[in-house]
């Protein structure tokens, strides 16, 4: 058994690894510039994986260096059994999570975990930042929570609408106030930082669950309540429920 | 797989038919086949909507997040080991190694450059660090190579450039601090007594029995075993390294250690203790750790840059195939003084 322990891991890794990249699902767990490269070396490692099946060393080959010597540093000592058992835990700990358990992205408890918008590198206007004409409907959550955090005026705000999709999340300060949420990630899910536009509506806990996705079209207000943290909130008249898009980090 | 014991095989290659031996292959192959069979199927009929499983969403991160580990490892740690195959099966014997200074202190100097043709982060590099020190390279040596590679390497200056520029001095303290650091630890290291016993007995035996004179007939079989060889160690400790990173990664407070970031002294040991625990890869720490640029001291900046690389929970779980714990434990607080004292050095020269 635990012959086989590395490359039967090997072969669950790479088995979940080709099938997130054919059901294009990878880029839940890492950004897209790696996918290439991700899938290339699966592919490698299963073929290597194969030809070690094929070349399974023969019965006289076992035979010298037998089992009893494969369980770690001191063979035969009181603990040794510990090794095939930890052996079969580990394969059956990576069938439930790479096999079985459904792809999934980050949820609240990643947001509350790390600081919403306290990422200054997350938040950062890409080059052609602010279009010349007024033409806003290509901002997406990460723009507005950018230029939100730059502390442009409310005057700049008066004329803009932004129409923003992310999943929700509540805000710790201001019971009235949820953010409309999502996640940067610039190498894979365990960087990710999340980021969100506020949007005051009172009594959203009772029409909107956390973690579910919504997207909100509406322009820039000033935040009724003075004390609260954010003093530039979006005010929407509809926030309409919708599905987990393909892409849910943004990058 | 025991570790590979050439002497009787090109006696069984020749005396037992070999249709025999095809007829082997073809079932090995076949069970193959058929595991990868029985997986995708598991995969593809496994429910697909998180909501079954009806987990809490801190359940539901740490799993994520160790899988987002294991998918974005999983590819370096291939390519390692393929490198590492290359370099023990295929490279003519003692080219690599024929070909670098004779004095210790040129031969670390050099190979802590070698990282610049391998673009590898540090999880690649273990397998092939493992490759080196069975082709002869010293321990001492194996070590130096293995610090200063996920440094001294392109990508990794790159993104470090992208995220903090030129000019700003974080760029120049991690490669010249990572150098610096991987040195001290290969001369130190080269004046132990007997290097052997730094290592692991099971790895030992594999530095032993390995092959130096070459079959040319063997050498595929040789690399697929030596890929087996090298999995089995790999494998489980990337799994549960991981495992361990998003575990800590769920249960471990982040204000807790921004509040700490404002300190000159603090900000140095809680990066650190960040860069242990978040286990991020060499080539692209640079932009994660620039989301702390505004709460934290560039000394602090520095040490993570530093020690990440070198000690973390993952790099550990995966050098525990090959170094002993006391010499990990000795490895880690060496580095960890080392990274310390430049990032404190950075924050008060500032």
């Amino acid at each position: 058994m635990s012959r086989w322990q590395g490359v039967v891991l090997s072969l669950i890794g790479l088995t979940a690894t080709i099938w997130l990249g054919l059901s294009g699902q990878l880029a839940l767990y890492i950004h897209p510039r790696y996918f290439v490269f991700t899938v290339i070396m699966a592919v490698i490692a299963g073929v290597l994986a194969l030809a070690a099946f094929a070349f399974a060393p023969t019965a006289q080959d076992g035979h010298e260096h037998g089992d009893e010597h494969e369980h770690g540093d001191e063979p035969g000592s009181r603990w040794g059994w510990l090794w095939p058992v930890g052996s079969v835990l580990t394969i059956i700990a990576a069938v439930v999570a790479l096999l079985i358990l459904p792809p999934s992205t980050l949820t609240t408890a990643t947001v509350a975990q790390r600081d919403l918008n306290g990422s200054a590198s997350a938040l950062t206007l890409k080059a052609p930042a602010l279009p010349g004409k007024g033409d806003y409907s290509a901002f997406t959550v990460r723009d507005w929570a950018s230029l939100l955090r730059s502390g442009a005026g409310q005057d700049f705000f008066a004329d803009k609408t932004a129409t923003v999709t992310g999943f929700v999340s509540a805000d710790k300060t201001d019971p009235n106030v949820f953010f409309v949420t999502r996640f940067v990630v610039t190498c894979c899910a365990v960087d990710a930082q999340p980021i969100g536009v506020p949007v005051y509506h009172p009594g959203w806990q009772n029409e909107y669950k956390t973690d579910s996705w919504v997207t909100v079209t509406s322009s820039f207000r000033a935040n009724p309540n003075a004390a609260s943290r954010e003093a530039i909130v979006l005010i929407p008249d509809s926030i309409k429920p919708t599905t987990q898009p393909a892409q849910p980090y943004v990058y | 797989m025991p570790a590979v014991d050439k002497r009787e095989q090109p006696e069984r290659e020749h005396g037992s038919p070999s249709r025999a031996f095809t007829s082997k292959s073809a079932a090995g192959l076949i069970v193959g086949l058929a595991l990868i069979a029985l997986f995708a199927v598991v995969r593809v009929l496994a429910p697909s909507t998180p909501e079954v499983f009806g987990l809490p969403n801190a359940a539901r991160d740490f799993a994520t997040l160790s899988i987002s580990v294991v998918v974005e490892s999983l590819p370096f740690v291939f390519l390692g080991i393929v490198l590492s195959i290359a370099v023990q099966v295929w490279l003519p014997e003692g080219m690599l190694l024929r070909r670098l200074p004779r004095s210790p202190v040129l031969r670390r100097l050099v190979l802590s450059l070698l990282g610049m043709l391998l673009p590898v982060c540090e999880c690649g590099n273990v397998p092939l660090a493992r490759g080196l020190v069975v082709k002869g390279l010293t321990v001492a040596e194996s070590m130096t190579f293995l610090f200063a590679a996920p440094i001294l390497n392109p990508v990794t200056i790159v993104t470090t450039a992208q995220a903090f520029g030129w000019d700003n001095g974080i760029l120049a303290s991690r490669v010249l601090g990572g150098f610096f650091i991987a040195n001290l630890v290969g001369w130190i290291y080269s004046r132990h007594p007997r290097p052997g016993e730094l290592l692991t007995a099971r790895f030992q035996e594999t530095c032993s029995l390995a092959d130096h004179h070459d079959g040319d007939a063997g050498r595929v079989r040789r690399s697929v075993q030596m890929f087996s060889q090298e999995t089995r160690a790999m494998m489980p400790a990337l799994f549960v390294g991981a495992g361990m990173a998003g575990l800590i990664q769920v249960a471990v407070s982040r204000e807790v250690l921004v509040a700490l970031g404002s300190n000159p002294v603090w900000s140095v040991l809680a990066l650190m203790l960040l860069a242990f625990v978040v286990a991020i890869c060499s080539n692209v720490d640079a932009f994660f750790i620039l989301s702390f640029g505004a709460t934290f001291m560039p000394g602090g900046i520095v040490a993570f840059l530093v020690f990440g690389p070198m000690i973390d929970v993952k790099m550990l779980a995966l050098m525990r195939t090959t170094f002993t714990a006391k010499t990990l434990l000795q490895l880690s607080l060496l580095v960890a003084l080392c990274a310390a004292v430049l990032g404190l050095a950075v924050n008060y020269g500032h």
